[in-house]
Order: C-alpha cells, then structure tokens, then sequence
C-alpha cells in the first residue's frame, strides 16, 4: 500500500486581505507515513491545517485527501480525517468514557459497537485507567491522550495532530512519540505539527518546513540535511581565549571569501561554514599551529533538524545573535 | 488608609474597569437612560405644579430607574474579580508579594467600588434637573436615595468579590452573583408578605428581612409603601434600618473573603472520579436515596436520542439533570405551601393575589434558571474549543443547535411543571378561575421560550460564557422587570397607552392581567402579548440561525 498518496496539496494559497498566510504550498504525504509539518508561529502551519480538515477555505490551489476535496467534500473529510487542535476542548462534569461516548454518538456509532470502540481506542492510547476520571481533571499529557483516543473512535484514514508534545514533560513526550509511532504501524497517515524539533526528526518519515506561508524545505530528514549541509561547519576548541582573534582570521582565510566565522571568547571556541574537502583541513590544522595557535580540538559539527530549521527559518544574523559574527 | 492609598491593586482594578471596552458601553447606556427617564416626563406645557407633585413623579421614574440599572450592571464588574485572577495566575504573584490578603482586598474593593460609584455619579445632572422643578427635599429624597444606594453598591461588591473567591470560573462567579443579588434584593421581600401587618417574633424577624432589600428602601424614599403593602402604612423607617444592615453585611462578606484570600484558595485537589458503581452496597444503598440521578454513577452510553442533548444534561455549568430535579422538587413544595397559604388565608389574600404571587415567583424562576442555562449554550463551547471538535463531527449545525435548545426549554419546562399543584388548588377553591389559570400558564410558557430564545441568541454573540451570562441578564431583566417598572408609574408618570405598550413585550403581565391582578386589570394584553413575545422569539431564532452560520462558516 506504501507509495500511494493519501495527502495531496497543490499550490494551496490563502490570503486574508493583504496578509498571505500560505503561499503556493505543494506536497504529498504517503498512506502510512508521518509528516512532520515545522516552523516558526504564523509560518502557516494551522492554516495548512485547518484547510485540510475543512475549517478554512484556500484563495486558490487544491487539497484532498483520500481523493476527497477539502473544500468541497467535508462531510467526506469529517468521516476520514481525525483531527486534534492545539486546545483540548473539555466539557465539565464529563468523565473520560462519557466524553468518548459522546463523540461517539457525535459520529453515528452505535451503541453496542461504540462500546467496543471505547474500550479499543483507550487500549491504544494507554487511556483505560483513566476512563473515570473526569477530563478536565486530567494532566496535560493525560488529555493529550484522550485527544488522541477521540480521534480514533470512527477509525479515521488520515489524523492531524496540531502540537501534540506541546507543555508535556520528558516522559510524556516519549509515551507520545511511541504513541504517534504505534498509529503509523497501524497504517495511518499522520501530520503532526510541532514546535519540539527533535521529536519530528526521531519519528518523521518527511519533514516540511514552513516559514512566513511559504515552504522553505521539504523531504526526508536525510534529503532536507543534505540541502543544507552543502557547507560543513567546523570548530576550533581553544586553549585560550586570547587567541580568538587570530585562530578567526586564519579559519576566514582558510574558508575563503563570503564564508562566516562565528567568535564566541567565553566558550573559546571560533566556527566557519566551508566548503572544502575534508582532505584538505590538516592544512588549517598546519596553519594554526605555523601561527602559535593552541587548541585542544578540530572537529565538524553535525548539523541537525534545528540548524536546518534555523537556516531557512532565522537570518543567521538572528540566530547568531550571542556570537560575534564576522563574515569574511 | 494609608495602606490604601499606596495600593498599587487600586489602580490597576480601576484603569483596568474605565479603560475596557464593556466599561465604556455601560457608562453611555446609563447616561441616555438617566437622560431619557428624566426627559420622559418633563413638563412641556407652560403650567408650573406648585405641589411638586409633577417633579415628584419625575423623580420616582427616574429612582426606580437608577435602581434597576445598577442592579443590572453592578454584579458584573466585582463578580470575575478574584477567579479571574485566579485561573490566570495573577493571584499567586499578588500573594507571593509583600501585599497582605487585607491589602489586596482594599485594593480590589475601592478599585471596583470607585468604578460603579461613577456610575452613579452619571446620573446626577438628571437628579439636578429634578431637583431643580422643586418639590423634592435634598436630603429627605435626594440624600437618603443616594446614601441606600451607595450603600447598596458597597454591599453588592463585597458580595461580588465573595463568591469571585469561592467560585472556579468567571461566568460562575458572574452566574451565582447574579442569583445571590436577586435573592438578596427580591426574594428577601417574598416572607413579610405573608405576615404584614401581624405581630410576634416571626412577624418581626420577615419585617427586618425585608430590609435588606434596596427596592424596599427605595420605595419607601419615593413615597410608595412597600411591595405588597396592601395599602398598610409603613412606619418609615425601612430606608434607615437598610442604612443600618447593609454595612453589617458588607462586613460580614469583606471579613469572609479575607479569610479566604489565602493559599487555601488554590488547594484544591484533581478530582480522583470516584464512581458509586465500585463503592461498597451500603454507600450505594445511601447514594440512591440521597440522589434520584447519582451523578457519580457510570452512565449508560447516549442512545438514539440526539447526543448534543444528552450532553448538555450531563456536562453544563448549571443546570445538570440531578440538581434540575431537585430544583423542580422544590418548586412543587413552594407551590404547595403556596396553596396552603391560599386555603388558609384566601379571605384575607384572595385566590386571586395568591396567584399573582406565584406568576412572580415563576417569574423569578424564569430569570435565575434560563440565563444559566441557556446563555452558555453556544459561548461556553467556543471559549473551550468544543465548538471546532463539534464540528468536526458529522453532527450538522441544526441538530447541534436544536440539542441545545431543547435542553434548556425542556429545563425550564420541567421547573415550571413543578409549580402547577399551586394551580391546581386555586382552581379547586374557585373552580372559575380554570379559564385564567389556562391563560396563565401559556403566557408563562411563552415567557419561557422567550427568555430561553434571547438567551441563546445573546450566546452566539459571545467568545465568552461570562460575558454571554451578564449580557442575557441584562436583557432579560429589561424586559421581565423593566417592563414591571413602567408599570408601577402607571397613571404617574407613565398614561395608560405607555404602560400597555411597555407591557405588550412581558409575557410575565399578560400573567398577571389574565390573572386580574390589583393593578393589572385595565389592561387587555391577551393574545397580543403572545404574538409579541412569539415574534421577538422569533426573530432572535432567526438571529442564532444566522449567527450559527456566521460561526459555522470555513474561515
């Protein structure tokens, strides 16, 4: 089944007045794989969402999923997409299988089957204990959980998850990501949203990133870090931080023209971005020590998600903002 | 005073309220209708009154006005003081300061009491142009009304800040201080009817209860006895004694809610979900006769009925079906007790009176029940997000809609049902009344989808249930109370046809004229009551449809 596409967004643009909120986004998303949608708030991420499930409408492009239109086709959607916003939405006075009963209801299961299906989507999310308990006394994680269950109940093809890891402790985050992790076995397709980058990049299959409405990446972490990992970043562990200054202008000159040279005296510590082949640094290594330059390490810095992210998100003047930045 | 003075709470609560936008509405709102109950009556001829007589009129439009507006909007601004703070977090830096619990609640009270005083210093341009026409004393009249109802609003903030501290939510807060001020201006009023003009401890005890009401006091300031006074004459003290309990109070709830203003106001534990099912027989023997509807007990799942219906049952703030019960249980024992009375005493009272009474007291119900049922309806789901997981289900937006609704007519139904034993007995003592009673009990009806109908149109206007509660408050008291009011200056100042016009919108008097009560029986308000209140029902329908769509729609 793998290699079909369930999600298909083309040139979807949505425009409030004058303010564009999403620009020509295009992507697909596979039955059974994950998608890990990342960016900065107003990078167009709820919006996206919010079009897929039918809650907006798009200016212009199209969405559908499993072939139904997003648009046109929500009552389709409604029946395939399970969908967890950012808020919870509790009732009061109403415990966990109440809750779930209603959706239940709320979505056309009966009675008898809807029971089962209670007691199924609690397994899955490791809710079953919980199903006394009313749900607005329940922890954030908890209600996370529960979110999750609701969406299960009418066995959706397709469920998005807006900032599921959002306020959830270590643990918390971990039962989640085996949860996500568990769905994807089960063969649905997820979207989740997220602003905790490392919990995108241990569970994702494909990760897009959005910034300012526009999409600025897109693939499997593997094809997005080759992207932007083009240029290697090198760092030089000093053994004093009187020697910052000169191990920069020999790291500049070694990197070339245009090549950025990040100081920081407090960590004694000089980086470059450069393109040149790793047979060619016992050079560096020969003029730092031609020049008196005492150091303790050479070594690369392994870009990840969140330099990937902060590359096409940040201008690099922003996110070196503690650093002395100088560019060669 | 001094600590006062340096209060930083004082200043914040206070540019806090003048500068919000809902402070801003209140204050234009009351200014026209100062202007416009003064206006009302002013002489356009070119005779002078030396009796005073006409400006005294004009006077009593406008004290009874500046009553009900402050009853309106007063509760509003003390009642989410506290919670709100509360549930935001603010309240733990404030105790985690060197203000003392004292210091924050000086703060807050002077910050809001300033607020509302304000208000009341809006109307004194028309009490001028009053007092101006001569024939009102400054100080008989003028002094001691504004005096009650300084001390009113004193009282009223205190009460306000004392639930604001002991409630969850703001729109509870707002709910229960609504309820608790009716009570404490109305129902107070209800047991010296009984027992006027009689003597012995009980007697004494409903005489002073009586006086904790401010319409008892304002009333006796402007010349009209008392509620129900059945033509007694008052000794003319009620205004001084209310001088005299109001600070008691005031107090009483200002010393109470220090107590309270400490770190016990955020220890509360999750609740665990203990369930009646898992607890030993004898618990389960006590729970099931102590509840008719346990609402610790495992529910069945929803049926074929509509589930949003159900729900509502089972989750709203106010109103869930075990306390609904109850309620309608001791609707009927008041309404028997009412019966007793009226078999007892029907020569002194008369069927008919009696049955005036309990139209009020329906009416009463009509006004504390529905707004808190009803005006969450739509703004408690979109201020929780519920709304968006609504709709997200298959659920259309009718049936979403027509669930709510009849959860709140069948609510007040019900309530209203269990006033009918009281009827019954008037109709078995004089079985000629059947007639009356019959039109009675549908203008009661269409008062109930009216005030069920306005208060969910008011919802879908609102994000938020607190302020969806005080708005369905307000109107509603305009139209069941405000409309009484222009009654009660019939033929002064108030002629005939305007009395008729004001209560063609209250459903409430065409009860009351069916039912030939004093006062009442001049004017024919049946069917045109009906199709009035049918109309405006109506079209407030028509308004949550079209707000619902408004919602409804993709962005």
């Amino acid at each position: 089944m793998s290699g079909e596409a369930v999600i298909e967004i083309e040139n979807l643009t949505k425009r409030y007045g004058e303010f564009v909120a999403l620009q020509s986004l295009s992507l697909t998303v596979e039955r059974g794989r994950i998608l890990g949608l990342i960016g900065p708030n107003g990078a167009g991420k709820t919006t996206t969402i919010k079009i897929l499930v039918g809650l907006s409408r798009p200016t212009s492009g199209v969405a559908r999923i499993a072939g139904a239109d997003c648009t046109n086709d929500v009552r389709k959607i409604k029946r395939l997409v399970g969908y967890m916003p950012d808020k919870f939405g509790s009732y009061e006075n109403m415990r966990v299988r109440e809750y779930l009963d209603f959706f239940g209801a709320a979505f056309g299961i009966r009675r008898s089957a809807r029971n089962k299906r209670i007691d199924e989507v609690l397994e899955i999310t490791d809710s079953t204990y919980m199903q006394d308990r009313y749900v607005e006394s329940l922890s954030h994680g908890m209600q996370q959980r529960v979110g999750i269950a609701r969406t299960l109940l009418h066995d959706p093809e397709v469920l998005i998850f807006d900032e599921p890891a959002n306020g959830l402790d270590p643990k918390a985050r971990v039962e989640m990501r085996e949860l996500l992790l568990r769905l994807a076995g089960m063969g649905k397709t997820l979207i989740v949203t997220s602003h905790i980058l490392p919990e995108l990049a241990r569970i994702c299959d494909r990760v897009a990133i959005l910034s300012g409405g526009g999409l600025r990446a897109a693939g499997t972490l593997a094809e997005i870090m080759k992207t932007v990992t083009q240029a290697r970043l090198l760092e030089i562990q000093l053994n004093s931080a009187d020697q910052v200054d000169a191990a920069a202008a020999i790291l500049g000159e070694f990197a070339g023209p245009g090549s950025e040279v990040v100081r920081s005296e407090s960590e004694r510590t000089v980086q470059v971005r450069t393109s040149r082949r790793e047979d060619e640094w016992h050079e560096l290594a020969s003029k730092l020590i031609g020049a008196g330059v005492r150091f303790s390490q050479l070594r690369e810095i392994q870009t990840d998600l969140e330099d990937a992210y902060l590359s096409v998100t940040e201008p690099s003047s922003k996110a070196d903002a503690k650093r002395s930045v100088t560019h060669v | 005073m001094s600590e006062s003075v340096a209060n930083p709470i004082i200043q914040r609560e206070l540019v806090g309220l003048v500068t919000s936008r809902r402070a801003l509405g209140v204050q234009i709102a009351l200014a026209a209708t100062f202007v416009g109950l003064v206006m009302l009556r002013w002489p356009t001829d070119a005779r002078v009154g030396l009796s005073g007589a006409r400006s005294f009129d004009v006077f009593r439009v406008f004290g009874y006005g500046l009553l009900t507006s402050l009853l309106l909007f007063v509760p509003a601004f003390p009642a989410a003081s506290i919670v709100k703070e509360r549930n935001k977090g603010t309240l733990a830096l404030l105790f985690n300061s060197p203000l003392s619990p004292l210091a924050i609640y000086i703060g807050k009270f002077i910050g809001v009491f300033t607020f509302v005083s304000m208000l009341l210093i809006l109307s004194l341009p028309a009490v001028a142009a009053c007092y101006a026409m001569g024939g009102i004393g400054l100080w008989s009249e003028i002094g001691r009304l504004y005096l009650v109802l300084l001390a009113m609003l004193a009282q009223y903030v205190a009460v306000g800040l004392w639930i604001s501290a002991r409630t969850g939510s703001p729109d509870a807060a707002m709910r229960i201080t609504y309820l608790t001020i009716v009570g404490l201006a109305a129902v107070t009023l209800i047991p010296n009817l009984f027992y006027q003009g009689q003597t012995g401890l009980i007697a004494t005890l409903c005489d002073w209860v009586r006086c904790v009401s401010p319409i008892a006091a304002v009333m006796e300031i402007l010349g009209h006895g008392s509620v129900g006074s059945q033509g007694l004459i008052g000794d003319g003290t009620i205004a001084y004694r209310f001088l005299l309990l109001s600070p008691i109070l005031t107090l009483f709830f200002a010393a109470t809610t220090i107590s309270r203003l400490n770190y016990r106001i955020f220890d509360r534990s999750r609740s665990q979900g203990r369930i009646t099912d898992d607890q030993s027989t004898s618990v389960k023997v006590a729970r099931g006769m102590f509840y008719l509807v346990d609402p610790q007990r495992r529910k069945a799942g929803i049926g074929l009925i509509n589930p949003v219906f159900v729900k509502e049952f089972r989750t709203r703030r106010f109103g869930r079906m075990h306390w609904i019960l109850r309620l309608v249980s001791l609707c009927a024992v008041v309404s028997v007790l009412l019966a007793f009375v009226t078999t007892v005493q029907s020569e002194v009272w008369g069927a008919r009176t009696i049955g005036g009474i309990m139209v009020l007291l329906q009416l009463l119900l009509v006004l504390l029940l529905v707004p808190s049922t009803s005006a969450g309806l739509i703004a408690t789901e979109r201020e929780s997000g519920g709304w968006v997981l609504l709709q997200m289900t298959p659920l259309s937006s009718l049936r979403i809609v027509s669930g709510k609704l009849w959860s709140a007519i069948v609510t007040v139904g019900a309530v209203l049902l269990g006033t009918l034993p009281g009827y019954l007995v008037l109709i078995w003592i004089n079985p000629d009344l059947e007639y009356e009673v019959r039109q009675v009990l549908i203008s009661l009806g269409f008062a109930a989808i009216l005030a069920v109908t306005v208060s969910a149109f008011v919802s879908s206007l609102f994000r938020r249930t607190a302020a969806a509660t005080a708005t369905a408050y307000g109107v509603l008291i305009a139209i069941f109370i405000g409309t009484l009011l222009v009654w009660l200056g019939r033929d002064a100042p108030f002629g005939f046809a305007t009395v008729r016009a004001a209560l063609i919108i209250n459903p409430v008097a065409a009860a009351m004229a069916e039912m030939k009560v004093a006062g009442f029986e001049p004017y024919d308000l049946v069917p045109i009551a009906w199709w009035v209140s049918g109309g405006l029902s109506l079209a407030c329908l028509v308004g949550l449809a079209v707000r619902i769509a408004q919602i409804s729609r993709p962005s």
